[in-house]
């Protein structure tokens, strides 16, 4: 029996082993996004280009730590991330290749695209206010800054500080404000808040429609995850918040957003396959499944829109460079851990 | 000289050999942790020092303490009551006691906090029906407080399990001499029992407060911040891997510290009581006793398994129709495979490190082949940093591509849960009296032999066992998995998480139920296995 068991263990083994043989037409992807929509596009793009999409998926950290020990060894062509910042972080690392075609830069609007050449955006998204439209006026709300006023508080809900959005977000108030300012912020922020950070951006939400506070700081694509749910409750939590675009007035920043984003690996082997897989992706039919489904901005100015996204009206969003969303991580951080934002 | 006369006397050197060389393999993560930790004279390390870890380690040492205590109610009590009383449903209830263990504590988590939230179905139903009652229950339940009791339920089994075994091998004269004197029931149960089950308590608990110390899914979403979330901050939010390493080595030497303590604690107060006197007939309880049986019985089982069980099945039903089932087998699969073979090697490495510790006396290969037992305490993360460094950077592995193929996982699963396999098998095989080893060796039996035909045949069941635990454990297991994988590769576990952590609970239901499902199905085979044991140790 015993004997059985191990031999069954040993060519068990071997036979999982031996998936490994390479097939050339493929592409290889180290991916922090593990959302349905990506799947369904990259069997698409195999269905059009007969290229097979290989995914990794993990935590952006953890990827660029395989990737820079993998070094020329690594198997990946593309790293993706939905966050600026780890991509010029994988820049820094040296762990990316720049990207001139311009049959990709041509599909994205020309603001959203990297200054340096390194990655490029798949998606974007803005870090928005939503409010009760129940005990709260859409025009009491006009700044991320307004939200340190006095009549905030108590009122405020957000995430942990550990959440790469709201690093972000920091970031680029550093970036656009001094890290003095934005220290300001975030302390006088915590003191507004209805409750210690917690859950998810969509348990903000929850909490608005619970009444355990009145605004909250969100990623636009989860309102319209939640008004697009077949769960009733769900809906009706995502339909009691109204969406503001903060930061629109003349001489203001305008809405922060960040992006998804994708780069060519320095050692990438399959660069051929691996430039056609952007290209696809930034393209009209991938960009507008994007925003029909998972409910991000789309990067190429001619894709639709879906119905739910356009609802929320047009707005100007932050210009500043996103990579500096990198490079004032590490302050936005310390910055965080003085505020008592948890 | 006077080294190499001593290792000639060593007994079974190619044995001792052998198991060294395996030990020193498996090390080899951890070998390459501890080189980074004098590798940086680190600032962060401070840093992180004064602005969160004192907060990080008040934490754990809270949700430890808070965690114990329900896994103490939620285990001693029933047990207690099973092993010694006779009423309806006690087998029925021996059974299911044991299945909380099949649900991983992220899902448990999820699964409440779903439940309890403001769109879940009881504040649903209480707005709907009572609805002056309802403002009542609308908290914000992710607290400290919340997340301890809900990790309570999850891992209250391995309480029982140990403290199962534990009082109904406590013979009937400790029981009656105690009667005898004149103490209560509850005085008994405090001064004699639990006092005589105190190793089997602490065993349970060591693995309650290892799976705290590990677990990052549930007190991420809960935003308490533990120990282990501060080497995740430290690392991912920081950027600094060293830092991360740092506190990691940390919590091993603490952990360690803490192992080498109990034990000397241990072989002081060692005491030893008879198991094998008479068998304690079941007592019939009285009404009082009757009811608190009740109470303590279905409790656990119903808040720990039939709850979160019934809201996973009801959304898989609802989901039904949108199931991919071929993906489900695929993972399903997929999820076995890899636990199946990892527990065969973790069983084969178990047995034949604890096999070389009985046969040759050599301190140094008991003390080597113990700290790969350590590898239980590392996050999986950090293991799985581990490995990367080491596959990538050691000279004979880094000009091969081995980080994401399957031995490189497999390895890694190996490395974190020995421990789990040891354990069993390190009981059972305690229990023989070294009498075997001297008589095969006086009738010239080789130390293969004797394994082959003594020991295999003698501690099939806890081997059993050892395989049974393990792969459960494997089959939940979710950070190693998700930074070693290979590409286009996904298990229950991973896919469940995907899920729930983009909040679509509906959608995981399916996969967290085949992990339930088939975790349920291997613990009812575990129960059937050991109630047999408990037979044939009292029939000895």
């Amino acid at each position: 029996m015993k004997k059985l068991i191990y031999i069954t263990a040993v060519i068990l083994l071997f036979s999982s082993c031996s998936n490994n043989t390479k097939t050339s037409n493929e592409v290889n992807l180290y991916s922090q996004r593990h959302y349905d929509v990506d799947k369904m596009l990259f069997e698409r793009f195999e269905e059009l280009t007969g290229v097979k999409v290989n995914v990794v998926k993990a935590n952006a950290d953890e990827l660029l730590e395989r990737l820079k020990n993998e070094g020329e060894n690594s198997p990946a062509d593309l790293f993706v991330s939905v966050d600026a910042g780890k991509l010029h972080k994988a820049t820094e690392l040296g762990l990316l290749q720049k990207i001139s075609n311009s049959s990709i830069l041509d599909n994205i609007s020309d603001d959203l695209e990297d200054k340096n050449g390194y990655w490029v955006p798949m998606t974007y998204r803005s870090r928005i206010l939503v409010y009760s439209k129940e005990r709260v006026q859409a025009n009491e709300l006009s700044t991320y800054t307004d939200l340190l006023n006095e009549k905030w508080k108590n009122r405020i809900l957000v995430r942990s500080s550990s959440n790469a959005y709201n690093q972000a977000l920091l970031s680029s108030i550093v970036a656009n404000k001094g890290p003095e300012a934005a220290s300001e912020w975030a302390s006088k922020l915590v003191s507004n808040f209805a409750r210690d950070p917690k859950g998810s951006d969509r348990d903000q939400v929850k909490a608005i429609a619970a009444g355990q506070g009145d605004v909250a700081i969100v990623n636009s694509y989860y309102i319209g995850l939640l008004l697009s749910s077949d769960d009733e409750e769900q809906f009706k939590a995502g339909d009691a918040v109204g969406v503001f675009f903060p930061n629109q007035g003349e001489g203001e920043s305008g809405a922060h957003i960040n992006i998804s984003g994708i780069g060519l690996t320095q050692h990438a082997k399959n660069k051929e396959n691996a430039l056609k897989l952007i290209e696809f992706l930034t393209g009209v039919e991938a960009q507008t499944t994007y925003s029909n489904t998972s409910f991000e901005y789309a990067v190429n100015p001619n894709a639709k829109h879906s119905d739910i996204v356009s609802s929320w009206g047009d707005f100007r969003r932050d210009t500043l460079d996103l990579n500096l969303l990198g490079v004032h991580r590490d302050k936005a951080i310390e910055i965080f851990d003085n505020s008592g934002w948890k | 000289m006077e080294v190499r006369r001593k290792f000639v006397q060593i007994e079974h050197k190619k044995w001792v050999l052998a198991s060294l060389f395996v030990g020193m393999l498996l090390l080899l993560p951890m070998f390459f942790l501890f080189t980074k930790l004098f590798q940086v004279p680190s600032f962060d390390f401070f840093y992180l020092w004064d602005t969160l870890l004192l907060d990080y380690s008040f934490n754990t040492f809270y949700l430890i303490l808070i965690t114990s205590v329900f896994a103490i109610i939620f285990g001693v009590m029933p047990a207690w009551f099973v092993s010694n009383y006779d009423f309806k449903l006690r087998n029925f209830f021996d059974l299911v006691l044991y299945l909380p263990l099949a649900i991983p504590t992220y899902i448990m988590s999820f699964t409440y906090s779903d439940l309890l939230s403001y769109t879940g179905p009881l504040q649903f139903f209480l707005r709907k029906i009572f609805p002056d009652v309802a403002p009542y229950f609308n908290h914000d339940y992710l607290q400290i407080e919340v997340l301890g009791v809900l990790l309570g339920l999850a891992l209250y089994p391995y309480v029982y399990t140990a403290l199962r075994v534990s009082f109904s091998l406590i013979g009937s004269s400790y029981i009656d001499v105690a009667k005898n004197l004149g103490l209560s029931d509850v005085k008994m149960f405090f001064k004699v029992v639990l006092p005589l089950s105190k190793p089997a308590l602490f065993s349970g608990l060591f693995l309650v407060v290892m799976e705290v110390l590990n677990e990052y899914g549930a007190v991420k979403y809960f935003g308490v911040n533990t120990y282990t979330a501060g080497i995740f901050r430290a690392w991912f939010s920081m950027g600094s891997e060293n830092t991360a390493i740092q506190l990691a080595c940390l919590l091993i030497l603490l952990v360690g510290f803490i192992l080498i303590l109990e034990r000397m604690t241990q072989k002081q107060s060692k005491f030893y009581y008879q198991t094998n006197t008479k068998q304690k007939p079941l007592t019939m309880p009285k009404l009082s006793t009757r009811v608190a049986i009740y109470m303590s019985c279905s409790v656990p089982f119903i808040l720990g398994f039939l709850i979160p069980l019934i809201y996973i099945l009801n959304n898989s039903i609802q989901q039904f129709m949108v199931v991919d089932f071929s993906r489900l087998f695929a993972l399903s699969f997929n999820s076995i495979k890899v636990s199946f073979i990892a527990s065969v090697f973790i069983i084969l490495i178990a047995l034949f490190f604890l096999y070389v510790e009985k046969i040759s006396k050599l301190k140094l290969n008991t003390i080597i082949t113990n700290i790969t037992s350590l590898g239980y305490v590392i996050p999986g993360a950090v293991i799985g940093l581990a490995v990367i460094l080491l596959f990538t950077q050691f000279p004979l592995f880094n000009n091969h591509l081995l980080v994401g193929s399957f031995f490189v996982l497999i390895y890694a699963y190996v490395f974190r849960f020995l421990a789990v396999g040891k354990s069993p098998i390190k009981s059972s095989l305690d229990k023989q009296p070294k009498a075997f080893e001297d008589t095969s060796k006086v009738l010239g039996v080789s130390s293969f032999k004797a394994l082959r035909t003594i020991h295999l045949p003698l501690n099939k069941m806890a081997l059993v066992i050892a395989f049974i635990v393990t792969f459960i454990d494997l089959l939940k297991e979710l950070p190693i998995t998700l930074i070693l994988r290979p590409f286009n590769f996904d298990t229950l576990a991973t896919q469940t998480y995907e899920f729930a952590v983009e909040e679509m609970l509906k959608a995981s239901s399916i996969y967290s139920l085949m992990i339930i499902v088939i975790g349920s199905v291997l613990l009812i085979l575990l129960k059937y296995i050991t109630n047999k044991q408990i037979h044939a140790f009292r029939s000895f």
